[in-house]
């Protein structure tokens, strides 16, 4: 077959152009270090790699609010121990005003240590993580959740406790469960003595012994001092208030024994005078500040006495409440903390992979790329000495 | 003897003649369009004498070309579609210089944006981190703007290189005309006018390049030139200009090649019949893969701006207000009329919002309406071709792929129409305000547990789906009735079993006076909790009907166990300061199924594959009819074409023939002087 030969020139030089162009673009990728430059080298590849891109960008954006939400939880939890102490000292403070020794002053005194424990405790009831947020401000909130109201301390928040999602934990704790509500009493019951007793008695907070037998009800004691024997036989009647049925009709009183029905339990001390009544109600929720001021009233000037023995054991059982509910409060803000780190691996976990599955499917095999220049080149070249040989051959060099 | 003198001459004349035709081939080895020539010799016709017939030399009959016509006309077309295929490749591949990929795309642009609400999430008050938000939203938008300037200015040079094709075209159509009125002119001497001829292939050849022709000849020598099928281009001598017009739509975005006949309008070509050529190249890119990529980004525009609008006004702002619009986002344009309709019907587009709203059911692509009668007739999608039926007197606005469309009376039947809902969006997005203040990043409602809820139960989100259009509407409680049961505030008999429940006297949940009131309750307003399942405002069952014109639209999601008696209830936020549930739901929005089915901040990554993918198709269609054409060039060369060997064997051939004439006279010369001594003595 003839050749043109202008046509071999330009077929040749072509091909000489064509494999210069793909060296050209193989040294590209080499020296980016990227199979893919353009979404057409492998239009796959490219959408692959740019979804995993989009997604380590989204890992590393959730990995910095994670360690903000990581911060205020760990600041809430450290100020909830901070606030467990303090509620430890008002506790010391309570025990030690019990002391029979002390004068009224002495406790005035202790009142007032007492009183800078607690406005110390509601600053942190109102603390604020780094951006302004309150800790325990629930679901939403004003920007202090608390405020100190000459009725007592109001929640200004919503209640509710977020939960922490596959990436996140939340950074808020609820703050109506944490200082909002506590019961009174003992937890189960109230234990109050009548306004109008004349006698020295007083109680402890009593204590469930039959959780199966509770009923919830009102429940009144009346003493009766029956004072026409020597000495005087002291015996009480228990009756349901409620529902309006006596429980217990003429027991005898001993100082310091249980009193027990409906599977409750509790220690009256002292001598009743006749008529002398105890009110046990189921308990309510009140909240730690109230708690603390009315342990602080329960102190402050107060002389001995069976009002004040009464109060002050109330006082330390509802401080015991209290301080159930921080703690308990500090263990949920570890769960979450824990949570967080839990996390914090999975997102680690998470980038390798995806920054695995980026590399795959845009990252040069630098083996595979080189060992193909190699071939390219070597191929270039042999282009270039053939067209350089068969360039010399004509017929023209051997006519003379 | 004055015969071999006159042999000998006219062999001399025959091989000088060889030889100049020789000369003439090496001389143009490397001319375009030269075809291989070759004198044709003869012997003449011989003497009679009585012994017979004595030859009388060597005459020169013709120079021929070689020529192979069937090859002449494979190679130019093939190498028209070969220019056409490169010509698109070369544009696409500009094109894609714009859609950028990784750190510097577009899609990190919006996955930043995305990304910049997490931090007002840690922060809502942080002004820094709405600022950055809102700096984030206005770069999108200028990015959009300038990738949407970026092609338009590819389709405004793209319209600029037809016209000058169209200007090459007709100058090369005139050019051949000119040639077939020299050619019918010299083929009246009898003899083939081989570099005329040349000239005319090489000029066809070069129009080819432009756009793909066929050609038929006349009895005259002449050529006829065709275009796209059957249009005449040049017709003996005869030209019908080309010109680039606007489509039948005026649509602005798209260029035609017209024909002019003589005393005709011009009459538009369809660029799937031109075959090849720069022309169909451009054409193609122009009316095919330039309107995908503009609808492709139009889409990500609309589509992510309306969305984040929407949101955006399901939230309220640092001002206390409801959201106003982020992005303020370029109308929908209306149907483009064809210009032979005879109806009068305006075709209006808007986004749908009822049921729901239409933007994750966008498709990138334009539309074609078509009228069978004045109020039906059928709406087809360009991409792939599904048609819907539409009857305007049954539904009017019509809704198709997350669009509405509004059809005003006066259509006739035959009357079209082209939808380009997306041709322009990415043109003028941008942020509808500058104040960070101005983000709606807090929520209208929030959930509130119960003050004494004893359970577990913790909120793992609250969506607002709709805001009702009277505010602020009525608190919805949730109240357990047991570890896997709730009842709703917004039932009819809500009311009656939480007064037996509370009492007084309170049941006990253990009691069986409880479970008797429960079971009293009726069925249907009982509803079955599963952690972590959404309860949605209108999954009530019951006698009320929802009605999101008063009441809130909201998705909740509550974890953990819940105790008898505990509540949650959805009512008016009256904290929005520090709340930034909003900003969550625009974070959630991330992996809102948005572009065919994929999440909003893949929606990128897939557009570069689809234009990648083009891009594909074309490199492997340019390569291969770039080897098809550069095979028939050889073949056709190889014919056609000059080798120098060849010539210089030739040469060597001619030259020996030459001098051997040369001989012959020399011969003959020394017989007549043999002659003339034997005479003279």
């Amino acid at each position: 077959m003839r050749l043109g030969t202008a046509n071999a020139f330009d077929r040749t030089l072509l091909n000489i152009t064509n494999r210069q162009a793909s060296l050209a673009e193989l040294q590209e990728k080499l020296s980016a270090g990227k199979k893919v430059l353009r979404a057409s080298d492998d239009p796959t590849g490219a959408a692959q790699s740019e979804r995993a891109q989009t997604r380590i960008t989204r890992v590393e954006i959730e990995q910095r609010a994670l360690s903000l939400q990581k911060n205020s939880m760990s600041l809430a939890e450290s100020t909830l121990g901070d606030a467990q102490s303090l509620m430890q000292q008002i506790r010391q403070l309570v025990v030690q005003a019990g002391d029979a020794t002390l004068t009224p002053a002495d406790r005035r005194s202790l009142a007032q240590e007492m009183r800078s424990l607690r406005d110390q405790l509601f600053t942190y009831a109102n603390k604020q993580d780094s951006n302004g947020v309150p800790l325990f401000g629930g679901l939403a909130s004003a920007n202090a959740p608390f405020v100190d109201l000459t009725t007592g301390v109001v929640f200004n928040g919503i209640p509710g406790q977020k939960s922490g999602g596959p990436v996140n934990i939340p950074s808020a704790m609820d703050g109506q469960a944490v200082f909002m509500n506590v019961p009174s009493g003992n937890g189960v019951f109230n234990m109050a003595l009548g306004a109008t007793n004349a006698g020295q008695l007083w109680t402890d907070p009593g204590r469930v012994l039959t959780p199966g037998l509770l009923t919830g009800d009102n429940y009144s004691v009346t003493f009766n001092v029956d004072s026409t024997v020597t000495p005087p036989v002291t015996t009480y009647d228990v009756v349901n208030t409620t529902t309006a049925t006596p429980v217990l009709t003429a027991q005898p009183y001993v100082d310091g024994q249980d009193i027990t029905f409906d599977g409750l339990s509790f220690v009256a001390r002292g001598v009743p005078a006749d008529g002398d009544t105890l009110a046990i109600t189921p308990s309510t929720r009140t909240d730690i500040f109230a708690v603390v001021d009315a342990a602080i009233a329960a102190v402050d000037g107060q002389p001995n006495g069976h009002v004040f023995t009464q109060n002050n054991s109330l006082s330390l059982s509802q401080l015991d409440s209290a301080m159930d509910r921080i703690q308990s409060a500090r263990g949920t803000a570890g769960e979450l903390l824990k949570r967080a780190d839990i996390i914090d691996s999975n997102q680690e976990d998470k980038t390798i992979q995806l920054e695995a599955d980026r590399s795959r499917a845009e990252d040069m095999d630098m083996v595979k790329g080189i060992s193909q220049f190699e071939t390219q080149q070597l191929g270039y070249n042999a282009a270039l000495q053939t067209y350089a040989q068969i360039q010399r051959l004509s017929l023209f060099n051997y006519i003379s | 003897m004055s015969s071999i003198l006159n042999i000998g001459v006219l062999a001399l004349n025959a091989n000088q003649a060889a030889l100049q035709t020789v000369s003439n081939n090496i001389a143009n080895v490397n001319t375009p369009g030269y075809s291989r020539q070759q004198v044709v010799l003869q012997n003449i016709q011989g003497q009679y004498t009585g012994s017979g017939y004595f030859g009388k030399g060597v005459d020169v009959l013709t120079v021929t070309r070689s020529y192979n016509d069937f090859l002449n006309r494979q190679a130019a077309s093939a190498q028209a579609v070969s220019t056409a295929d490169t010509t698109r490749l070369n544009k696409l591949n500009q094109l894609e210089t714009y859609f950028k990929v990784g750190s510097n795309g577009l899609g990190a642009t919006i996955s930043d944006f995305m990304n910049a609400f997490s931090d007002i999430v840690s922060a809502p008050t942080d002004l820094t981190a709405r600022s950055v938000a809102l700096t984030r939203a206005d770069e999108m938008a200028s990015r959009f703007n300038q990738m949407y300037l970026q092609l338009d200015q590819m389709r405004i040079g793209n319209t600029e290189e037809l016209k000058t094709a169209a200007t090459a075209i007709n100058d090369l159509a005139r050019q051949i005309a000119k040639a077939n009125q020299d050619i019918s002119r010299s083929l009246g001497n009898g003899q083939q006018p081989n570099d005329l001829l040349d000239q005319r292939d090489q000029l066809i050849r070069n129009l080819n390049k432009y756009i793909q022709t066929t050609t038929i000849p006349a009895d005259d020598g002449t050529l006829g030139i065709f275009i796209g099928g059957s249009q005449a281009l040049v017709l003996g001598t005869t030209v019908s200009p080309v010109s680039i017009q606007l489509d039948k739509y005026s649509d602005l975005s798209k260029a035609k090649l017209a024909v002019a006949v003589a005393g005709a309008p011009p009459m538009l070509l369809d660029e799937n019949t031109l075959g090849g050529g720069e022309v169909s190249g451009m054409l193609r890119f122009q009316n095919q893969d330039l309107l995908e990529a503009r609808n492709l980004l139009g889409r990500l525009a609309l589509a992510i701006g309306t969305k984040l609008n929407e949101q955006q006004a399901l939230g309220i702002d640092l001002n206390g207000n409801a959201g106003s619009p982020l992005f303020s986002l370029p109308a929908l344009p209306d149907g483009l009329a064809h210009v032979n309709n005879t109806g009068t019907a305006a075709l209006s587009l808007a986004i749908q919002t009822t049921p729901t709203s239409g933007v994750s059911a966008f498709v990138a692509t334009d539309y074609d309406v078509v009228f069978a009668t004045g109020t039906t007739g059928t709406i087809t999608r360009q991409s792939d071709g599904t048609q819907v039926a539409f009857d305007t007197a049954v539904t009017n606005p019509v809704l198709i792929d997350g669009l509405e469309l509004t059809i005003s009376a006066g259509a006739a039947a035959g009357d079209r129409y082209v939808l380009k809902p997306f041709s322009n969006a990415a043109s003028s997005i941008s942020t509808a305000f500058a104040s960070p203040r101005g983000l709606a990043m807090a929520s209208p409602i929030t959930a509130i547990a119960g003050a004494n809820n004893a359970g577990t139960v913790t909120l793992e989100g609250l969506r607002v789906d709709a805001v009702p259009t009277t505010l602020p509407a009525p608190a919805v409680t949730l109240r357990f009735i047991g570890t896997g049961q709730y009842i709703r505030s917004d039932d009819a008999n809500y009311a009656g079993l939480v007064a037996t429940l509370d009492g007084p006297p309170p049941l006990d949940p253990a009691s069986p006076a409880y479970a008797a009131a429960i079971a009293a309750h009726p069925a249907g307003e009982r509803y079955t909790y599963v952690p972590g399942q959404v309860i949605g405002a209108d999954d009530r069952t019951t006698n009320l009907p929802f009605d999101p014109a008063t009441e809130w639209s909201w998705s909740l999601t509550l974890k953990g166990v819940p105790q008898p008696g505990d509540t949650y209830a959805v009512d008016v936020n009256p904290y929005p300061q520090l709340n930034a549930d909003n900003a969550q739901a625009m974070l959630d929005l991330r992996d809102l199924a948005m572009f065919d089915g994929g999440p909003l901040t893949d929606g990128y990554a897939s557009a570069i594959a689809v234009i990648g993918t083009r891009i594909l198709s074309a490199q492997s269609a340019a390569a291969v009819s770039a080897d098809i054409a550069s095979n028939l060039e050889k073949e056709r060369t190889s014919i056609q074409g000059v080798n120098l060997d060849e010539e210089a064997a030739r040469l060597i051939q001619f030259q020996q023939a030459y001098q051997a004439s040369g001989k012959m006279m020399q011969v003959a010369q020394t017989i007549f002087d043999t002659l003339l001594a034997s005479i003279g003595r």
